[in-house]
């Protein structure tokens, strides 16, 4: 059933139950219909549409039939002259969203077109990353005076996206992973890719900064554990590195106007949660083939720890809402999440336990403030999140400690029975407090 | 004007002379050479079907070419030294690079290329590496050896691809 043909049956309920007239469940029904999509296209648009779009399909397939016989100039002349007719339609058609929008999604989209074209034509290769460089830089300045955001979005994703394929790569302009352990990449790679990264994020539309933050958070993570000059190998400069990112995404990456956490807050939940396993942790110095750290790579991981423990301590924190004793718990939480790598730096098996059992507890305990604070301010969601995140290292750690068939088995039947009772009780504990905040 | 138009007409006045400038570089004044070359067939994204090349002069070795080891740009002369390869239109010169420079004298023959990282040490790339062409082309299926590549020096010194020549 479809959504107008449900709404006028809930309304047609609604005034068959006297809670509204049947006038108004026509009113709301008809002004839902009049503003659904395409709603001003009538019978004659749809047709004229799909005569437009045979007329396109069969144009599209003569040329493609006789592509090899068309010369350049005409090829080029028919791309600028097409190019342009989108760019004036688009001008022209600025007051109507529904011919605009996908007419300005052209538009982004031409000058890769014609870059393409012209690669073709005149059989140009080179740097895989350049055409596509050129192509957000061409379509900048769109992005930028557009007045609608869709031409920011495509190019800051066009951007990240080149980002990451770039620099991961070994043998472009953006490279900055070595190629067979063969020399660095030229430092001039690091601007370049510095530069598309900060277009990225000014490019991205509106105030969020989460996503674009995070995009370049998870980026130079990956730049530092990548075999690039800023590298690290030790596990605890890794680990400190990766909690002082996540605090800072978390401090600094807005994602709505109301502040909510969203996803940077996801992701310090699962980081600390990751480091739960290092229980498992079997002693060695440092992970794969090649190498140590290099002194790039431990300044930085140096640098952000120190700026994620001043903005934790002293900048506003977003764990949990308001409150004095929240903000404590908070930033006590954001610090040992930090200060826990330490544990790493002697390598033993000892204190990775330590530091898996602190991760565990600061977990608990944010699991525990998020209850608390949820019943003392009246937010559900919080509480919710709590119970979740008790509840979901509660489960991992039963699965977590077991081992052997007979064992696992026996354990894990024990663990069911003791996941149904924990499930009561942490559903009625829920209950009684979302009935106390109800109150 | 608005700052959208001012835009659009940037956009097309780029497209206008970078495809004025390549269709010059094309029809620049300059000797027409062969290449020997060994394809194979992937696929672009944005342009289509093309034959990917390596070339002999990829691997530059003579002269002083041995002394450039880093990634960055780089020149190489291209010369006859008697090699020939039979095409329908008879015998035609094969080009072999005989010397690189970074800072090439004011003669014919120098072509501009870039040194980069590649498998088995370091390969200069002249962005005539790929040969873009209709699905259905036999030079798709070209093995190495079987095909020459059409070139000459255009504006910048950089090489232009004209086209992939089957020999006999």
């Amino acid at each position: 059933m479809s959504y107008h043909s449900k709404l006028k049956t809930d309304l047609q309920g609604a005034a068959a139950a006297g809670l509204i007239t049947p006038e108004q469940a026509d009113k709301v029904w008809e002004r839902s219909y009049s503003m659904r999509t395409f709603a001003s296209f009538k019978a004659a648009h749809w047709i004229g549409a799909a005569a437009g779009l045979f007329v396109a399909l069969g144009l599209i397939l003569v040329v493609a039939s006789n592509w090899d016989k068309i010369g350049a100039i005409a090829k080029m002349g028919a791309f600028l002259l097409l190019f342009y007719g989108i760019g004036e339609a688009v001008l022209r058609l600025e007051s109507k969203p529904a011919a605009a929008i996908p007419l300005e999604t052209l538009w982004f989209f031409m000058p890769v077109l014609g870059i393409g074209l012209y690669a073709q034509i005149f059989n140009l290769s080179g740097d895989p990353v350049k055409p596509y460089l050129v192509w957000a830089a061409l379509s900048a300045p769109l992005a930028v005076f557009s007045k609608r955001p869709l031409a920011a979005y495509l190019c800051a994703i066009l951007l990240f996206t080149v980002l990451y394929w770039g620099t991961m790569g070994s043998a472009n302009m953006l490279s900055l992973t070595a190629r067979y352990n063969s020399g660095s990449q030229p430092l001039w790679h690091w601007a370049l890719a510095l530069g598309t990264l900060g277009a990225g994020a000014a490019l991205y539309p509106g105030k969020r900064l989460g996503l674009p933050l995070g995009a370049g958070v998870v980026w130079l993570f990956v730049m530092m554990v990548a075999d690039t000059a800023i590298k690290v190998r030790s596990e605890a400069l890794v680990l400190l590195t990766g909690m002082s990112l996540a605090v800072l995404w978390l401090t600094y990456g807005r994602e709505t106007a109301e502040e909510k956490a969203g996803l940077p807050l996801t992701a310090w939940t699962a980081a600390v949660y990751l480091m739960t396993f290092f229980w498992h942790y079997r002693g060695h110095s440092s992970y794969g083939s090649s190498s140590s750290d290099t002194a790039a790579g431990g300044a930085i991981a140096w640098l952000l720890f120190a700026g994620a423990l001043i903005s934790a301590l002293f900048r506003k924190q977003r764990l949990l809402p308001e409150g004095a004793t929240e903000d404590y718990l908070a930033k006590a939480l954001l610090a040992a999440s930090m200060l826990g790598a330490f544990l790493l730096f002697d390598a033993s098996e000892g204190s990775a336990k330590i530091l898996a059992v602190i991760a565990n507890v600061i977990l608990a305990a944010y699991g525990a403030g998020c209850i608390i604070s949820g019943a003392r301010t009246a937010n559900e969601k919080l509480i919710n999140r709590g119970v979740l995140v008790i509840t979901l290292t509660a489960i991992t750690r039963f699965v977590d400690l077991f081992g052997g068939l007979l064992k696992s088995g026996v354990a894990f039947i024990v663990t069911g029975l003791a996941f149904g009772a924990l499930a009561y009780f942490v559903n009625q504990g829920r209950k009684a407090l979302i009935e106390s905040v109800k109150k | 004007m608005s700052k959208l138009r001012i835009i659009l007409l940037a956009q097309l006045a780029f497209f206008g002379a970078w495809g004025g400038w390549l269709l010059s570089s094309r029809n620049a004044d300059s000797p027409e050479f062969y290449l020997e070359t060994a394809p194979v067939d992937p696929r672009d994204l944005i342009s289509g079907t093309y034959v990917a090349l390596t070339y002999d002069i990829s691997r530059p070795t003579a002269g002083d070419c041995r002394d450039f080891r880093n990634f960055g740009p780089v020149f190489v002369k291209l010369e006859h030294r008697g090699g020939t390869a039979n095409t329908a239109d008879g015998p035609v010169p094969v080009y072999e690079a005989v010397d690189c420079s970074a800072n090439p004298p004011q003669e014919p023959g120098w072509a501009a290329a870039s040194l980069q990282h590649g498998f088995g040490g370091m390969t200069a790339l002249y962005g005539i590496e790929r040969f873009f062409l209709n699905e259905n082309d036999p030079r798709k299926d070209a093995v190495s050896g079987t095909v020459v590549a059409k070139v000459k020096i255009g504006h910048g010194r950089r090489l232009d691809l004209l086209d992939l020549v089957k020999k006999i």
